[in-house]
């Protein structure tokens, strides 16, 4: 995967499933979806006479913006899930993700409370899951989405092993 | 977590289960039951009146039937609310073995919560002031949970829930655990700069206070009080003040310029949010002391509420030293800190978190010394001087580069960080300055963060998280490349940190007087 200027050197990567940007793209179709119908209101009262003192151009121009604004949101998204990565280390787990906004979050496993295995519908028909990693911050959740089934599994006997190996009270 | 088996439904029946003082129902909710007598009362009065309209001449002190109904629901209403206060006082149970802490509560659903005694972040007791009037506290008892208190005990006998509180902390403090314990007590290793004894070396194993019931109070050593007259004068320094006086003036000249259609009356409602802002200041700053006990931090404050904190060492996840720029004229500073399952929202959680209200530059320095046993420098003070007022890159501190001019024109000279061998030091502010200092052992997870301008200028920033509180941590706008290493490198220091220290049982390692 592409290094990232805020990436630590000599590091590698794990991407996540590619297919994940399906789970989001059915995500971002609903919400899309919702946008456009609410945005659409006064475009059809105007249209059908109910409102016809409702400016044309700011019906067209609101509705064409969500639009745009929305249709940008689609094309990156395959790029987003392409910059989410995780990496095991002996002591901590890194998991970075953003392309404008670039995060990486590095999380000891000494700090681990607990380990969860989240799976939604879509999820579920693709075959993926998302391991969660809390710890007693609420801003230190680690999260690794769109995992193979089999792979969040082993990822989460792994951290859960490891963070019983190194656990510490709080 | 430490392959503890006992479950809260085998609790130990060994030690013998107590309820809460039977006084305490009333306590807790006085103000329902003098609601539903005002209700009431009120109610019996407009019926006589109503009683009297009816029947014309009769003078008003007939008993009509609907009177009599009144009266009747009023007392059955009473009643049932002493039977359900009854109720939930006889089904509240509590019991501390010796490694956990046990109450039941609930009369229709059940509750049976279990607390390790062990893993206590802090004990307070409360006093409100009924409560004060009856000789009675409430003890609170949190674990790291981020929110709501773990257990509470209200109320019982003031001196129970001293004797109570001792007894839990003398038993977190020596209670003997399944693995090995900490080898290396580095955390309570060196002072703080503010001229105390040194302790005990690292390793020395001492029998810690027993821990059977009425174990004596640890004895403790003051570290810093607020005298009334500066908790006043802060007071009155304060932005509420200011804003007071400007609407004042400001309501002053309205009435003038209007010819007396408005007046100050209008502004009522204004002083009514003020004024108990400003009351609750100094109430509950009234008589703040700071001391220092083998059991841990001592906190004790306020003039008709009163509070006695206690957090256990080690306990305290991050602090930070804040002066505004009027404070600054006078060398006053506020301290606060983030302690696991003193939450982080509303009044409770910030008054709690207040480890004190308005400090001298010693005041600070002492209780820095007992939340940070161990600075990890050789010289603590002046760090923490230049953490809390300095600029540029004098002890070691590592400021924004001058690219970040565009974003922080002010801050960005002062804005960096410095690092010692337990602890990471951030600075920030200009108006208002403050330095966070986060030991590395407490860091629970590191954020490296870029958005689009910091990545035109070729910053970088980091989040600390620790525990919810008041305080999060983080380093803003740093170069690139010393964010970068600050990040791998402090990762590793969290994770090594705590490797080789584990302080649940604090006076194993350690023992002062």
């Amino acid at each position: 995967m592409p290094q990232e200027p805020i990436d630590p050197m000599g590091l590698e990567f794990q991407r996540v499933s590619p297919s994940y940007a399906k789970v989001r793209l059915v995500g971002w179709g609903i919400s899309a979806l919702i946008t456009w119908a609410v945005l659409a209101v006064p475009l059809v009262l105007m249209l059908t006479g109910v409102w016809p003192g409702y400016p044309a151009w700011l019906a067209w121009g609101l509705l064409g913006i969500a639009v745009v604004a929305d249709l940008a949101r689609m094309v990156v998204i395959p790029r987003q899930v392409r910059a989410i990565g995780y990496a095991e280390r002996d002591d901590d787990l890194l998991i970075r993700t953003g392309l404008m906004f670039q995060k990486v979050l590095v999380v000891p496993y000494g700090r681990m409370q607990y380990v969860d295995v989240a799976v939604g519908p879509v999820d579920r028909a693709l075959g993926l899951c998302k391991v969660q990693l809390h710890t007693a911050s609420t801003t230190a959740k680690a999260e690794i989405p769109g995992l193979p089934a089999a792979e969040g599994t082993r990822l989460r006997e792994r951290l859960s092993a490891r963070g019983e190996a190194r656990l510490a009270g709080l | 977590m430490s392959g503890e088996s006992t479950l809260p439904g085998a609790a130990d029946n060994t030690v013998p289960w107590q309820r809460v003082h039977p006084v305490s129902p009333l306590v807790r909710g006085w103000i329902a039951v003098l609601a539903i007598l005002y209700f009431f009362g009120q109610n019996w009065i407009e019926n006589i009146f109503n009683a009297g309209d009816q029947s014309g001449d009769d003078g008003g002190w007939s008993f009509t039937p609907g009177l009599v109904w009144v009266i009747v629901g009023g007392i059955a209403i009473l009643l049932l609310i002493m039977g359900a206060f009854f109720l939930s006082w006889y089904f509240t149970k509590y019991q501390v073995t010796e490694r956990h802490v046990n109450v039941n509560s609930g009369v229709v659903f059940r509750q049976q919560r279990q607390a390790r005694i062990d893993r206590v972040q802090a004990i307070d007791i409360v006093q409100p002031l009924l409560a004060r009037i009856f000789g009675l506290a409430e003890l609170k008892f949190e674990v790291a949970d981020a929110g709501s208190t773990a257990m509470r005990l209200a109320f019982i006998k003031i001196d129970d829930a001293k004797a109570l509180r001792n007894d839990i902390l003398a038993r977190a403090a020596g209670l003997k655990q399944d693995r090995a314990p900490a080898v290396d007590a580095a955390g309570s290793g060196h002072d703080g700069g503010a001229g105390r004894p040194d302790p005990v070396p690292a390793g020395t194993e001492t029998a810690a206070p027993a821990g059977h019931p009425g174990t004596p109070e640890a004895p403790e050593r003051v570290v810093a009080v607020v005298p009334p007259k500066r908790l006043i004068a802060a007071t009155l320094l304060s932005p509420w003040v200011g804003f007071t006086v400007l609407a004042v003036v400001g309501g002053i000249i309205a009435t003038i310029a209007s010819h007396g259609e408005f007046t100050l009356l209008y502004m009522i409602p204004f002083f009514i949010g003020v004024v108990p802002a400003l009351w609750g200041q100094f109430n509950q700053g009234y008589n703040f002391r700071a001391a220092m006990g083998a059991d841990g931090l001592r906190l004790s404050y306020g003039l008709l509420d009163t509070r006695h904190q206690t957090v256990p060492p080690g306990r305290v996840q991050a602090v930070m030293v804040t002066q505004g720029f009027i404070w600054r004229r006078f060398g006053w500073h506020k301290v606060v800190v983030n302690v696991a399952g003193y939450g982080g929202q509303g009044e409770d959680a910030t008054l709690r978190s207040t480890l004190l209200p308005v400090g001298t530059r010693q005041d600070v320095l002492n209780v820095l010394g007992i939340v940070l046993p161990d600075p990890g420098t050789v010289r603590p003070a002046e760090l923490v001087d230049a953490g809390i007022a300095g600029t540029g890159s004098t002890e070691g501190f590592t400021t924004s580069p001058r690219s970040a001019r565009w974003l922080s024109p002010f801050a960005y000279r002062r804005q960096g960080f410095a690092v010692t061998d337990t602890a990471l030091f951030s600075r920030a502010g200009v108006l208002i300055h403050s330095l966070v200092i986060v030991a590395h052992e407490r860091i629970q997870g590191i954020l490296l963060t870029q958005g689009p301008l910091n990545r035109r200028l070729g910053l970088t920033g980091i989040q600390l998280c620790t525990t919810d509180g008041p305080i999060s941590p983080r380093v803003k706008q740093m170069g690139l490349d010393a964010g970068r290493e600050l990040f791998m490198t402090q990762a590793d220091r969290a994770a090594t940190a705590r490797r080789l220290n584990d302080r649940d049982h604090w006076l194993e390692g350690e023992h002062r007087g």
